[in-house]
């Protein structure tokens, strides 16, 4: 179920996890984990935010011995103005309504999210 | 790392070549996480979700899409191409030429991206790759259908007759000359995934230059011969066609054509060298870089040499293979049309249709090998020329270093050098 803005409930899970310390940059697993969301719908994601410049990312600069390089995200100015407004929206619940799709068995984040993206948007609007 | 896990590594590397570069770091960013998944079932997940990924981003590009449609064309091609009947000579080289052609074409990008680099990016380019793919598989069941009826004397009567004199043995035992139809179609693919390759450097100018002047030359070359090279001109329309001249003037064309896509090329880049260095007194060195103008010239002349001789043979070969099967387009094509060439056959033909319409169709059967010709003769005649062109022109470059005339414009090669002073004055022609 996307919103009236063309985002998806799962999209708005992955804002919302990064919306919730926006300084922070965070990796793709822990949004994965926050989410519910498995790795091969978070990433297509992150790249779809990313090439409409929403979100930025980085690699690690030191990774763990023996590990690869991690690469992190964090919503960009435009994100973090995309994640507000769409938070605002949800609130004034005129955008995210409850989806069949999402309501399919869907992770739990993504749930939330199609079901009241005001309760998961809304405590970062008031950051 | 395991003999497994190294083997797993290997194989994703090769993996993510299929991804375009702009997409990589994010398949890699996936693949980085996982040993931060808890090992077992979540950690298979999460890396199927990045095989998952990785088919995605590579279905997105184009890559896949020219695959597929390749993959369309060439089961279209080897569908028509295909001999009803094992027996027979034809047969065995036509089932050869589907599979060694569709293998080749197909295994050519891939190889050509190796030695090449990736396939450039303009709409010329693209357009020429698959027109030039597009005329090499046309050309497999036109050729097919035309080697059936070399390979197939009649069994008696006006038609046996008739087959002995205008096709002597027929389609014969050419095995070599077939070997020869094999190398010459993979090299003509090679030099057009060669041309359009971003590695090259061949300019998109340059390839349209090529290209438009190929097109017009295997234009005026199938108007006068559609149905196949002979010493006279093969188009029944025309007024007097038997008339040697006209096959003079397509020779001369395909002489001039890609000695003028040649010149055009060499100095459209003259003037961008010019261009690209207003400040500069000295002379530009055309012939030592990337892309300098003797690359675009010899390139223009050799792709007009290609795109003519290929637009040529495949339109000429497609018409004699239509002709075969459609009674309709032997009959409008030959409008009371009588073979006089061949001795003879006027006594034979007389009040006899079928007779007639046979005369027809192994007289285009028979004049269609040599369209082979061309194939090997355009190239060589084109690199030939131009080749001599290039030399005298960085003659004349070399020249005008050493002498008085050094940096006062003498003459850069095949045509007038552009004006040094309009170029830096920011005067120069524009350039595509």
């Amino acid at each position: 179920m996307a919103t009236r803005s063309g985002f998806s409930a799962q999209t708005l899970s992955v804002l919302a996890a990064l919306h919730d310390e926006p300084s922070q940059w965070r990796h793709g697993y822990a949004m994965a984990t926050q989410t519910g969301l498995k790795s091969g719908t978070l990433y297509p994601i992150l790249i779809r935010l990313a090439d409409r410049g929403l979100v930025e990312g980085r690699w690690q600069d030191e990774p763990r011995p023996g590990r690869p390089r991690r690469r992190l995200y964090r919503l960009t100015a435009d994100g973090l103005a995309a994640a507000r407004s769409e938070a605002a929206l949800a609130g004034a619940g005129r955008t995210v309504r409850p989806g069949a799709r999402a309501a399919r068995g869907g992770p739990a984040a993504v749930l939330r999210a199609a079901r009241g993206g005001a309760a998961v948007l809304m405590p970062a609007v008031s950051q | 790392m395991t003999g497994l896990s190294r083997l797993g590594a290997v194989a994703q590397r090769a993996a993510l070549r299929l991804v375009p570069p702009g997409r990589r770091d994010w398949v890699e960013a996936l693949w980085a996480e996982a040993p931060e998944v808890p090992a077992g079932p979540r950690r298979l997940a999460w890396r199927a979700g990045g095989v998952a990924l990785m088919a995605r981003e590579a279905l997105m590009q184009r890559r896949i899409g020219s695959a597929m449609l390749f993959a369309a064309a060439a089961a279209l091609a080897a569908w028509a191409a295909w001999p009803g009947s094992p027996a027979g000579f034809a047969s065995s080289v036509d089932r050869v030429d589907v599979i060694v052609l569709v293998l080749v074409l197909a295994g050519l990008p891939l190889l050509g991206r190796r030695g090449f680099g990736p396939p450039g990016r303009s709409r010329t380019a693209r357009l020429l790759r698959v027109g030039g793919y597009a005329a090499i598989l046309a050309l497999i069941p036109a050729k097919n259908v035309i080697e059936q009826v070399l390979d197939a004397p009649p069994r008696g009567g006006t038609e046996l007759r008739l087959y002995r004199l205008i096709a002597g043995s027929g389609f014969g035992n050419s095995w070599k000359s077939e070997i020869v139809f094999l190398v010459v179609m993979a090299l003509y693919a090679a030099a057009i995934l060669w041309v359009t390759a971003q590695r090259s450097g061949i300019a998109p100018a340059t390839l349209a230059v090529g290209t438009g002047a190929g097109i017009a030359v295997g234009a005026v070359l199938y108007a006068i011969v559609p149905l196949g090279v002979s010493n006279a001109a093969t188009n029944p329309w025309l007024p007097g066609s038997d008339s040697d001249a006209l096959v003079a003037l397509a020779w001369i064309l395909v002489l001039l054509g890609p000695v003028g896509a040649g010149i055009v090329a060499y100095r459209r880049q003259a003037a961008r060298a010019s261009a690209s260095q207003p400040g500069s007194a000295s002379q530009p060195d055309l012939g030592s870089q990337p892309g300098s103008a003797a690359r675009q010239s010899v390139a223009a002349a050799l792709l007009t040499s290609l795109v003519s001789a290929l637009l040529a043979i495949a339109a000429g070969s497609g018409t004699i293979a239509a002709m075969m099967k459609a009674a309709w387009l032997r009959n409008w094509l030959y409008h009371g049309h009588l073979l006089a060439g061949v001795g003879g056959l006027r006594l034979l033909l007389r009040n006899d249709p079928a007779a007639l319409a046979y005369s027809h169709q192994i007289t285009a059967a028979t004049d269609a090998p040599p369209f082979l010709i061309m194939c090997v003769a355009f190239p060589l005649i084109a690199l030939g020329l131009t080749g001599l062109g290039v030399l005298i022109a960085r003659a004349e470059a070399a020249a005008g270093h050493a002498g008085p005339g050094h940096g006062s414009g003498a003459p850069l090669g095949p045509g007038p050098a552009p004006d040094r002073a309009a170029g830096a004055g920011g005067s120069a022609p524009a350039l595509g």
